[in-house]
């Protein structure tokens, strides 16, 4: 029988929906052959549901093991790997997901390719596609031809969308040792705001133009059922948090409706925005770049059409009802 | 208590402009500036020894031997020493490389913690602080967002991250990397007037691979293990837009678009 390409995915109990999700990377790196799909979770109870897209399911469960220390995390992958020898490893650019993959590839004497957002499969040729230059332009990498192929993934660019359940086959991993890297979690709080940016239908957004009166423009937000996210002007000046930031340094975005207020596009924010259908854009400046990426530019002072539309929406509501 | 702080300079990926009707990057009048993540950690570790007249610091960095008017800076800031890593050889390296190159310097040195940025503002890998880590076998932790200085021992330090949507607390033990966010809004000083034009030049090192030794296939573009193939411009899908006023009528039509998508 021949031997078949073998991949595996960390799954981070931090985003182990988008974790999930690198199947289809994986997909897309092992296009031509069958392969077997291996996730790895560590002290981490997901539903078995979630995860029968795979073949088969490394769980670690350990109670002296903290899944957040990226000493003892890098030996118990080194460990599973010198067992399994995969193809290809990849971990989703989450916050331990980013310090974890150059950690391994390091112990493994690997290459990795950070933050990919596009494979690029030519035969056997292998290209992986990152931002660099903070966005401004698209690199395309290729690695020396050592296995794993090791790789970290932008969170939100990628979907895994298949009928196909498998029966996964869950493996009880026991670690034989690894070092415990001196490291205690004291306390950890959910940010304030309680709303995933990267899961809205409709963001009403808001740049430079709405320094003055950022959390205004919530009155919009509110009358379209939408939820509110801001360029990284508004975050650098500290009015609104991290976590509803959209650009290369924020979250990449898909809603179905975004609506740019007072935003100029700059690379930066744009390239936050993925597969966006509707594209509303206001400015005083009609020529601002993202005003040729919108469906429809409103030329004028953000916040005046805020109230306005917001007015419109209210008065037919009334109406209709 | 000795803190090494590793840092990087970069161009000013701020002056990049794009064309979008182009669709090309405007590179003319790109400046090289200290890493915003990277003078994050340099000003914690220089707002700390204002109160710990015992701290050590020492700033290390890789690069063309231009950089050293910025380092000087950074000297005469009350850094106590620096060192430039320099030479030709190492041109080209990827991170795999260059954090072999780095951890060459510093597997022989004393410190207590080694203080970082969390991302570079050009390559925006990540990779360095966490590999160098791995070769020292020091553990490590990015995008810290504020440091504890009243904690910050010999020993330990504690800190907060920020990880998704979460603020996590932590406290490490000594010897270990720690990389700072510009966001944590530690800022450096400026140079005091008197200290100007200091000749700093006493306490400065540039050093080569001479002095480090690493063999020439471990360094440079053949040490590398990854390299960019292509790089690829941003294709923007052009729309056909439709300019309205912030008037009525331009309200209206907005309106009518929305209820045309069912968005109200």
């Amino acid at each position: 029988m021949f031997n078949m390409e073998k991949t595996l995915i960390y799954l981070d109990p931090e985003n182990i929906k988008n974790s999930i999700e690198l199947l289809e990377v994986a997909e897309q790196i092992h296009a031509e052959s069958d392969f077997e799909s291996y996730g790895v979770i560590i002290n981490d109870s997901a539903a078995r549901q979630e995860l029968n897209h795979f073949d088969y399911i490394i769980k670690v469960q350990n109670e002296e093991l903290k899944n957040y220390d990226p000493l003892a995390v890098t030996d118990i992958m080194e460990e599973i790997e010198n067992k399994y020898n995969f193809d290809s490893i990849i971990i989703p650019a989450t916050h331990f997901g980013r310090m974890l993959a150059p950690r391994l590839a390091m112990r493994l004497h690997v290459g990795l390719v950070a933050d990919v957002t596009e494979i690029k499969k030519d035969g056997d040729e292998l290209e992986l596609v990152r931002p660099a230059f903070s966005g401004r332009i698209m690199a395309g990498i290729v690695t020396e031809a050592r296995k794993p192929i090791m790789l970290s993934v932008r969170q939100n660019v990628f979907s895994y969308d298949s009928p196909l359940e498998k029966n996964v086959k869950i493996i009880d991993f026991k670690p034989v040792d690894y070092q415990k890297g001196n490291i205690k979690l004291l306390e950890s709080r959910k940010n304030e705001i309680s709303y995933d940016i990267r899961e809205s239908e409709i963001l009403v957004s808001g740049g430079g133009g709405t320094l003055k009166n950022f959390e205004e423009i919530k009155l919009l937000a509110d009358n379209l059922n939408a939820e509110v996210s801001a360029s990284r002007k508004i975050i650098d000046n500290g009015k609104a948090s991290r976590n509803i930031q959209v650009g290369q340094s924020g979250k990449t975005v898909s809603p179905d409706l975004y609506i740019a207020l007072g935003i100029s596009g700059a690379i930066e924010h744009v390239a936050g925005l993925k597969n966006i259908e509707n594209i509303i854009s206001v400015n005083v400046n009609k020529n601002a770049p993202i005003c040729s990426l919108s469906d429809i530019v409103v030329e004028g002072d953000a916040m005046e059409f805020v109230k306005k539309l917001s007015a419109k929406i209210k008065k037919n509501k009334k109406q209709k009802n | 208590m000795k803190i090494i702080c590793l840092v990087k300079y970069v161009p000013n990926v701020e002056d990049i402009k794009y064309d979008y009707e182009e669709n090309v990057l405007i590179r003319d009048n790109v400046k090289l500036i200290l890493n915003p993540d990277d003078a994050a950690a340099v000003a914690f570790a220089l707002k700390l020894k204002d109160s710990r007249p015992d701290l050590e610091l020492e700033v290390l960095t890789m690069g063309p031997k231009s950089v050293r008017p910025f380092v000087e800076d950074l000297l005469r800031r009350d850094v106590d020493q620096a060192t430039i890593i320099s030479d030709t050889a190492f041109a080209g390296s990827d991170t795999y490389a260059t954090a072999k190159i780095l951890a060459a310097y510093l597997k022989d040195k004393e410190y207590d913690c080694i203080l970082t940025g969390s991302k570079s503002l050009d390559g925006d890998t990540s990779h360095i602080p966490a590999q160098v880590g791995e070769i020292l076998n020091l553990n490590q932790m990015s995008n810290l967002m504020s440091i504890e200085q009243d904690s910050f021992t010999k020993d330990r330090a504690v800190f907060e991250v920020e990880s998704g949507d979460k603020r996590l607390k932590y406290e490490i033990l000594f010897p270990a990397v720690l990389s700072l966010r510009k966001e944590s809004g530690y800022e450096l000083p400026y140079i005091k007037y008197e200290n100007m034009s200091l000749d700093v030049s006493d306490k400065l090192d540039i050093i080569s691979n001479k002095e480090l030794g690493l063999a020439e296939d471990s360094i440079g573009l053949k040490g590398s293990l990854t390299r960019v193939a292509n790089t690829y411009n941003k294709n923007f899908k052009e729309k056909d837009k439709t300019v309205v006023k912030n008037d009525d009528q331009g309200i209206d039509f907005v309106y009518s678009f929305l209820e045309r998508k069912g968005f109200v």
